[in-house]
């Protein structure tokens, strides 16, 4: 197990390297730099060449893409994201809160969406084929149709307009202590968990059911075992496995949607950041932000990889 | 597909998009306003002249709905288009050549997915500027990886088939087997993944709009329009709710539809999709 973890490790580093190449050279392979961008046609005529020459300098914008990407790469063993290109700030404090108050969302969601997907899917699968399960199936199709902006914003009509019981946007500010931050987000929780309810549900619901339809379920029926039993001590660990294989893409699709409902509700995390980040083109911002959303991700599917070889001897080789 | 119209969801979805599209290919002529002119003064109530009102600069919100889902759709069907040409030539070439080039293809569809979608359009726009082609590319890309999945699963099932090899005794060349043999055998599940990419896209697209990250102003669009009319929830809400309604109908439409071809086909939709 120790030898897996370890590869499986490796693997995950070399997929990250390979990542922040791709983030990097997809932000800064066109020569229209980002100082063009943060000055507007008017301050780039007016001036001096000089100056501008210096600004680029200060920036690093004068060097070859290579140099700069062996300075990223460098930068990023010494955790340091660089310098934002207005006001200079170091990158890693301008994301470090907002990431923080992200990763508590996506976490809380996580917690509160898989119970009740899990026990969504199995009440659809132990009555594949009836009402239940077409009622299941009929309201994970509208529920994965419908965008995260437009269930966060008839959340925000039902439950802040006309019946008013929840504030429509966040009056915590970003250092708030994230006790206070969830408890004013009670809607923005609410979006995210209806979003991932619907794709977990309907992950589960399908592996379940192909579980179910395996043979040794049938010899368990067989022998007289209630159902029951079988779906909650045979079939659920069973599948859990191709669950887990999902994992990654759960995963990605939970960071999507938090950015999306963060927006709605103007919550302090990462979302608005990185909106705000790619309209002025603050390209460390963006690269710092990406990057940690696929550590995020990464790290999410190592686990879930490790899940898979705890529960499937077979994968262990 | 009659076969698929026998189903009533799959009617109802097929219907959807149908109405959509029509009235988006028809919105130049039957707009009543042009959807970009200022008309009057601004967050006019609904009424006789403008049934949805005005919105915050004077524009018809009834003429910029009927606009709305142009430009979004256009994106999302070509990069629709994009996922599935793409996806089906890189999945059906890993299949028949296996070995390295399956690998790095099958390592980098692992790599995109663990890109937040959002994130992986944000790096694009940051880098290429924010323009309806560099939308298109990204959109398809992302669409791309799922399709590359599917049509490699069943390249490998199709490589076991005897006229496969037949063509290859008969030294025909990778190229003219991977597309006279293996790609009119997976037609069928490229329709469906057409439709499951194309309503992902949109999805995606509306939700860029929304965040200011997809199509830019002044062009009408339903996830522009949502985030326009967010803060005039409470005193003008059809000016939020229209759009959103229509976003949601379309995509829900395109996602009945899809599974209803998948049904009719013997597909399993579900397989598909996500990301």
């Amino acid at each position: 197990m120790i030898a897996l973890i370890l590869r499986r490790g490796a693997l995950s580093l070399v997929t990250l390297f390979l990542l922040a190449s791709f983030i990097f050279f997809a932000t800064e392979v066109l020569p229209g730099d980002a100082l063009d961008v943060s000055l507007s046609a008017d301050e780039i005529a007016n001036m001096p060449a000089e100056v501008m020459a210096r600004r680029k300098a200060e920036l690093g914008l004068d060097r070859p893409i290579l140099e700069r990407y062996w300075g990223f790469l460098g930068g990023l063993l010494r955790f340091d994201l660089g310098r934002t290109i207005i006001t200079r700030a170091p990158v890693g404090e301008i994301i470090a809160m907002p990431l923080r108050n992200s990763v508590a969302l996506a976490g809380v969601t996580l917690l509160l969406a898989l119970p009740v997907a899990l026990a969504i899917a199995m009440a659809a699968a132990q009555a594949k084929g009836r009402a239940v399960d077409n009622a299941v199936s009929g309201a994970a199709i509208i529920g994965y149709s419908i965008p995260e902006f437009v269930t966060g914003l008839l959340l925000i009509a039902v439950f802040a307009v006309w019946w008013p019981l929840f504030p429509a946007t966040i009056t915590a500010s970003t250092n708030d202590p994230l006790g206070v931050l969830l408890a004013a987000a009670p809607l923005a929780i609410a979006t995210t968990i209806i979003g991932s309810v619907a794709y977990l549900g309907r992950i589960l619901r399908v592996g379940l059911i192909e579980v179910m339809a395996a043979d040794f379920v049938e010899r368990l029926h067989l022998s007289g075992i209630p159902r029951w039993r079988i779906i909650w001590l045979h079939a659920l660990p069973a599948a859990m496995i191709p669950g887990l294989s999902a994992a990654a893409l759960y995963a990605a699709s939970l960071v999507s949607g938090v950015v999306v409902v963060e927006m709605v509700f103007a919550y302090p995390g990462i979302g608005a950041e990185l909106v705000r980040a790619v309209t002025r083109r603050e390209v460390h911002v963006v690269q710092a932000i990406a990057l940690a959303a696929a550590i995020c991700v990464v790290l999410f599917n190592l686990l879930a990889d490790l899940g898979i070889a705890a529960l499937d001897p077979r994968t262990r080789r | 597909m009659r076969a698929a119209l026998r189903r009533p969801a799959a009617l109802l979805g097929g219907l959807l998009v149908v109405v959509h599209l029509v009235v988006a290919i028809a919105a130049p002529w039957i707009a009543p306003f042009a959807p970009t002119s200022l008309l009057d003064a601004p967050l006019e109530p609904p009424g006789a002249t403008y049934w949805l009102g005005t919105d915050d600069l004077g524009r018809d919100a009834f003429s910029r709905l009927l606009w709305g889902g142009r430009v979004a759709m256009l994106v999302a069907f070509a990069a629709g288009a994009v996922a599935v040409l793409g996806g089906a030539l890189l999945g059906l070439a890993a299949a028949y050549r296996r070995g390295g080039f399956d690998d790095v293809v099958m390592r980098l569809v692992e790599m995109k997915l663990a890109v937040p979608t959002i994130l992986f359009v944000a790096i694009f726009v940051t880098g290429f500027g924010q323009s309806v082609p560099v939308l298109i590319v990204a959109v398809g890309i992302i669409q791309m990886m799922g399709v590359v999945r599917t049509s490699r699963a069943a390249g490998i099932v199709l490589m076991e088939q005897g006229y496969v090899r037949a063509a290859q005794l008969n030294g025909e060349s990778g190229l003219i087997i991977i597309l006279r043999e293996l790609l009119p055998n997976v037609a069928d599940l490229l329709a469906v993944e057409f439709a499951l990419r194309a309503s992902s896209a949109l999805l995606l697209v509306s939700a860029l709009s929304f965040l200011g990250l997809g199509i830019s102003p002044p062009t009408p669009d339903w996830g522009l329009m949502v985030e326009d009319g967010m803060a005039l929830l409470e005193s003008e809400p059809a000016l939020v709710l229209a759009p959103a309604l229509c976003i949601s109908t379309l995509v829900l439409g395109m996602n009945l539809a899809a599974e209803g071809l998948a049904d009719a086909l013997g597909l399993d939709a579900a397989r598909g999709g996500g990301g």
